[in-house]
C-alpha cells in the first residue's frame, strides 16, 4: 500500500504548479503515470516513449538497469518524462509522497525546457508519441512479413544503430540532392571568379554529407522499399533526441535548480522537508573522478543567477545547449570550486593531466567541452562514390583517433547498409589510415 | 493541473527483447566455444571450474573515440587534494558527461563465465551418441536414499528443529493476537508443533560406459602431435560423461607394446621406437573380457595416431581391430598429421586410415586432424547429429 493517494498527489500539484506559474515557468501540461519499478525500468529501457519498436538491445538495456537495480541503487529517485505535448512522466508507486513532489518539480523544470529551449524548436513534441508508435507498427509489420523476418530487420537496425548519430546534427532543412545541385548550377552559371570551373554537378554528394543515414537511404542502389523505411525510422528517432544529448547538462540543471527552488518555498511539513534535502543532495552530489550533470548543472545556474539574475537563467535556458553554455558560462572560479580535473589513459595508467589552477582551468574547460553534447561522437562524413559504388567515408580528425577495433565493426554494418565496399579515411597517429 | 492516472498495462514491455538479447548472448557463446576448445587453459580441467569465454558480437559497435592521452577526460573532485600526474584508479572510473553506456570503446565486455559443465551443454547438446544397440543390462539399478518433504511423526534423529521451532513462534504469535497468551507465561512445544524430516528410497537407474582411449607414442609422435590429440581426447571425454553417468577411462599408450597408464603419464609419457597398433587393441581386448563385459558396459574406443604403422603388423592390427569394433558402440580412428609433414618419407598408401577403409561403417569412423581448428569439425564428423557434417 502507498502511503499516499492520488488526492494527495492532485493537492501538491495543485500548489507546484501555481508556484511554478508565479515564476513565469511555462510547461506542456504534465500527465503522470503511477506505475512500479519493474515498469519504470521498462520504459526506461525505451527512452520513456509509451510506444517504441523492438530491438534486443532494449532487451540489453533493462537486463543492465534491472542488475544497477539489484546492486542496490534502488534508493534512486528515478524520474523519467518525455518531450511531448502533454508530457508524460512516471511515477514509482514504491515512492514515498515527499518523493514524489520532488520528482514531480523536478518534472515541471523538464517540461518548461523541452517547451521553450530553441534546440527542440523542432522536434514536433505533439505528434512524439503517434510518430513513434507509427514507427512500431510498421517495424511490427516487416518482423512478421514472412518475406522479411526478425533477423532481416535486426541486420539492419543492428547497422542503422551502429550509425545512427549519424546525421543532421542542426534543426536546419537539410537540402535534397535535387535542391543542392539547383543551387551548385546557379553557381557554375554565375560563376565570374572561375571558383566553379571544374565542379562536377555529377558528382554524389556535392558537398561533404555527415547524415550517414539519409545519404544511404537516398542513394544506396541495394536497399529495398523497408529497408529504406528502418534506416529513415532510426533518423527520425535521433534527431527527436539530439536536442536531448545537447542538453543534458542543462536540462537535469534546470529541472534541479527548480525543483529546489519550489520544494523550499511549498512549505513542506518538517516530515517531508528533511527527506526531501537528502534526496536532493544525492541526486546533485559531485561524482568524484566524473562530472554528474544534475551536479554541474545545477551549480551552474545557481552561479548564473548569483552573478546576473534569474533573468539570465531564462535566458540561456532558451538559447543555450551544453557547449554554448559552459562556454559562456563556467568561470575559473567555478573549475576551482568544482576542483575540475583532466585526465586520461597513458600507457599503463590514468594519470592527471591537469587541475583548475590559473595554468590549467581554460584547458580543462575546453577538454570539458569536448565531452559533452555531441561532442563525444566523432565526425564523419561522406565524402565521395568511387566508380564501382564505393562509398568513402571521411573522419574529420580533430585530435582524437577513432577506436580502430570499433570503427572496423561500424564500416562492416555500414556496407550491410550500402550494399556495396565502404572505405574509411581516418587519421592514426598523425598518419592517414583506411579501413 | 496534471493528469494523474494508475499506469495500465500490465505487460511486460521488454520481455521479446529480452529474450532475443539472451538468444544472441546463447549464440554468441555456442560460436564462441568452438574457438577455445583447444585452448591449453581447459584441457585437463574438472568439471566444476569456472572458465571465460569472450561473447563477440553484443557489443554495439558505434565510431567512438580511442581510450587514450588524447581522448583527455574531466573528473570534478571538490574539496579533494589532487596533482597533476597523480594517477587515478580504475575502479571508479567515470563516464564522461553526457555519455550512455556504452559509448566508449571498452567499458561493455562479455566475457561470460561458465562451468565445463555447461560448455557441455552448448557444445554437446546437438550432437548425438550413436545409439546402437540398447544394452539389457547397461542400466543398472541403484537406491538412494532421497529427502522428502516432512512429516508429522518420525524418528527423533529426523526431527527438523528450524521448522518446529518456527511453527511454535507462529502458533505463539496467533495466540497472542487473540489475546491467549501473555509474554511472561511459558509457551512450551506442542506435538503439532514437530516436524519431521521424511526419507525415502528412491530407485535411480545409471548408465555405464568405458572408454578406451588409445594412443600412438611412439617416436614419430611429436609433442605437437600429442596436443592435437590430448585436445581430442578432452572433448571425447566431456561429451561421453555428459551423456552418461558413470563413465570408466581406460587409457591405452602404445608403441610396439601396449602400456596401461593412468591420465597423466598418458599425455605425458614418450617413447621412441616403431609403432605396433595391434598391441593396444590386443590390451583392449584383454581388459573388455577381464573387465567390461560387453552385455552391461556401453564401450568406446578411440584411437589417435599418426598413422604409421610397422607393415607387418597391419593384417594382424586389421583383425584385432574388426573384433574390438564389434563390441563397440563406437570406435573412432583418429589420424593426426600436422601439416608441416605433408611431405613425408613413408608411402601415403600405407597408412592405417587408408588400411582402415575397409572397416568403415556405422561404429567404426575416421576423422583427420592437421590442426586445432581440425578439432571440433572432426568432432562433428564422430558425432554428427543435428549439426550435420
Amino acid at each position: 500500500m502507498s502511503e499516499w493517494s492520488f488526492e494527495e498527489l492532485a493537492v501538491w500539484d495543485d500548489k507546484i504548479t501555481s508556484k511554478a506559474k508565479e515564476y513565469d515557468l511555462d510547461w506542456f501540461p504534465i500527465m503522470y503515470e503511477v506505475c512500479d519499478y519493474y515498469e519504470m525500468i521498462g520504459h526506461m529501457s525505451y527512452h520513456g516513449m509509451p510506444s517504441h519498436y523492438q530491438h534486443w538491445s532494449y532487451g540489453k538495456t533493462f537486463e543492465r538497469t534491472h542488475q544497477l537495480y539489484n546492486m542496490g541503487m534502488e534508493g534512486l529517485p528515478y524520474e523519467l518524462i518525455i518531450n511531448s505535448d502533454p508530457s508524460i512522466a512516471y511515477l514509482m508507486r514504491e515512492n514515498p509522497l515527499y518523493l514524489q513532489i520532488l520528482i514531480m518539480c523536478h518534472c515541471v523544470g523538464h517540461s518548461d525546457f523541452f517547451k521553450n529551449n530553441r534546440m527542440f524548436a523542432d522536434t514536433r513534441p505533439e505528434s512524439a508519441c503517434i510518430r513513434f508508435r507509427s514507427a512500431r507498427k510498421r517495424i511490427q509489420s516487416y518482423i512478421e512479413d514472412p518475406s522479411i523476418g526478425v533477423s532481416k530487420v535486426e541486420d539492419i537496425l543492428d547497422a542503422a544503430h551502429s550509425i545512427k548519430f549519424h546525421t543532421d546534427w542542426y534543426p536546419l532543412k537539410k537540402l535534397t540532392h535535387k535542391e543542392l545541385k539547383e543551387v551548385y548550377l546557379e553557381k557554375v552559371k554565375n560563376d565570374e571568379t572561375g571558383d566553379y570551373e571544374d565542379f562536377d554537378l555529377d558528382e554524389i554528394p556535392l558537398e561533404p554529407d555527415y547524415d550517414l543515414l539519409g545519404f544511404i537511404a537516398e542513394h544506396s542502389r541495394h536497399l529495398s522499399e523497408w529497408q529504406r523505411d528502418v534506416i529513415n525510422i532510426v533518423k527520425d528517432e535521433t534527431q527527436y533526441f539530439i536536442p536531448q544529448m545537447k542538453t543534458k547538462i542543462m536540462n537535469e540543471g534546470w529541472a534541479s535548480y527548480w525543483h529546489y527552488r519550489l520544494m523550499n518555498e511549498l512549505d513542506l511539513p518538517q516530515k517531508h522537508h528533511i527527506p526531501f534535502l537528502k534526496s536532493h543532495n544525492q541526486v546533485i552530489r559531485p561524482h568524484i573522478g566524473g562530472i554528474n550533470p544534475y551536479h554541474l548543472g545545477f551549480t551552474m545556474f545557481k552561479k548564473i543567477e548569483e552573478r546576473y539574475g534569474l533573468e539570465r537563467c531564462f535566458f540561456a535556458r532558451e538559447t543555450s545547449h551544453d557547449e554554448s553554455f559552459l562556454r559562456e558560462y563556467l568561470t575559473e572560479e567555478d573549475c576551482q570550486e568544482l576542483n575540475l580535473f583532466s585526465f586520461s589513459k597513458k600507457r599503463d595508467a590514468r594519470t592527471i593531466d591537469d587541475i583548475s589552477d590559473e595554468d590549467g582551468w581554460k584547458k580543462i574547460k575546453a577538454d570539458l567541452i569536448k565531452t559533452v553534447g555531441l561532442n563525444t561522437i566523432p565526425k564523419i562524413y561522406v565524402d565521395l562514390i568511387e566508380p564501382g559504388g564505393v562509398l568513402v567515408i571521411k573522419h574529420e580528425h580533430e585530435g582524437r583517433d577513432l577506436e580502430l577495433s570499433y570503427a572496423d565493426e561500424v564500416c562492416q554494418h555500414v556496407m550491410t547498409l550500402w550494399g556495396d565496399v565502404v572505405k574509411l579515411i581516418t587519421i592514426v597517429e598523425g598518419e592517414p589510415w583506411e579501413i | 493541473m496534471s493528469i494523474f492516472k494508475e499506469h495500465k498495462t500490465s505487460a511486460d514491455r521488454s520481455a521479446t527483447d529480452r529474450r532475443r538479447h539472451k538468444e544472441k548472448i546463447e549464440k554468441a557463446i555456442r560460436e564462441g566455444v568452438h574457438n577455445i576448445i583447444a585452448e591449453e587453459s581447459i584441457i585437463g580441467q574438472e568439471g566444476k571450474k569456472k572458465i571465460r569465454i569472450p561473447v563477440k558480437g553484443i557489443k554495439e559497435y558505434r565510431f567512438v573515440y580511442g581510450d587514450n592521452n588524447q581522448n583527455k577526460k574531466v573528473g570534478s573532485a571538490p574539496g579533494k587534494n589532487i596533482k597533476r600526474g597523480q594517477q587515478v584508479g580504475d575502479k571508479d572510473e567515470p563516464a564522461a558527461a553526457g555519455n550512455k553506456p556504452g559509448d566508449e570503446a571498452g567499458v561493455e565486455y562479455y566475457d561470460v563465465e561458465i562451468t565445463l559443465e555447461e560448455l557441455a551443454v552448448y557444445l554437446f547438446n546437438d550432437l548425438e551418441l550413436p545409439d546402437l544397440e540398447k544394452k539389457a543390462m547397461s542400466k543398472i539399478i541403484s537406491e538412494k536414499m532421497k529427502r522428502s518433504g516432512y512429516r508429522s511423526q518420525g524418528i527423533r534423529p529426523r526431527l527438523d528443529k528450524k521448522n518446529s521451532l518456527r511453527r511454535k513462534l507462529k502458533r505463539k504469535a496467533s495466540a497472542k493476537r487473540m489475546g491467549l497468551h501473555d509474554e511472561d507465561d511459558r509457551f512450551p512445544f506442542h506435538d503439532d508443533d514437530l516436524k519431521y524430516k521424511h526419507i525415502k528410497n528412491q530407485v535411480s537407474e545409471t548408465s555405464n560406459a568405458v572408454i578406451f582411449f588409445m594412443m600412438d607414442i611412439s617416436g614419430s609422435m611429436t609433442k605437437e602431435k600429442k596436443y592435437l590429440a590430448r585436445s581430442f581426447f578432452f572433448l571425447l571425454y566431456h561429451f561421453i560423461n555428459h551423456k552418461y553417468e558413470n563413465v570408466d577411462l581406460v587409457f591405452l599408450a602404445h608403441d610396439v607394446q601396449a602400456y596401461e597408464v593412468n591420465e597423466d603419464q598418458f599425455f605425458k609419457r614418450g617413447h621412441g621406437g616403431g609403432t605396433m597398433v595391434s598391441s593396444a587393441v590386443e590390451a583392449a581386448l584383454e581388459i573388455i573380457s577381464k573387465r567390461y563385459f560387453p552385455d552391461s558396459w556401453n564401450i568406446y574406443a578411440f584411437h589417435c595416431s599418426d598413422g604409421d604403422n610397422w607393415p607387418n603388423d597391419t593384417e594382424k592390427c586389421l583383425d584385432l581391430t574388426n573384433k574390438l569394433r564389434d563390441l563397440c558402440q563406437l570406435y573412432g580412428y583418429c589420424e593426426i598429421e600436422p601439416n608441416e609433414e605433408r611431405i613425408r618419407w613413408t608411402d601415403p598408401d600405407s597408412t592405417l586410415s587408408n588400411t582402415y577403409q575397409t572397416l568403415l561403417g556405422k561404429n567404426f569412423k575416421i576423422v583427420k586432424i592437421e590442426k586445432t581448428e581440425d578439432i571440433w569439425p572432426a568432432f562433428k564428423r564422430l558425432f554428427g547429429g543435428k549439426l550435420g557434417v
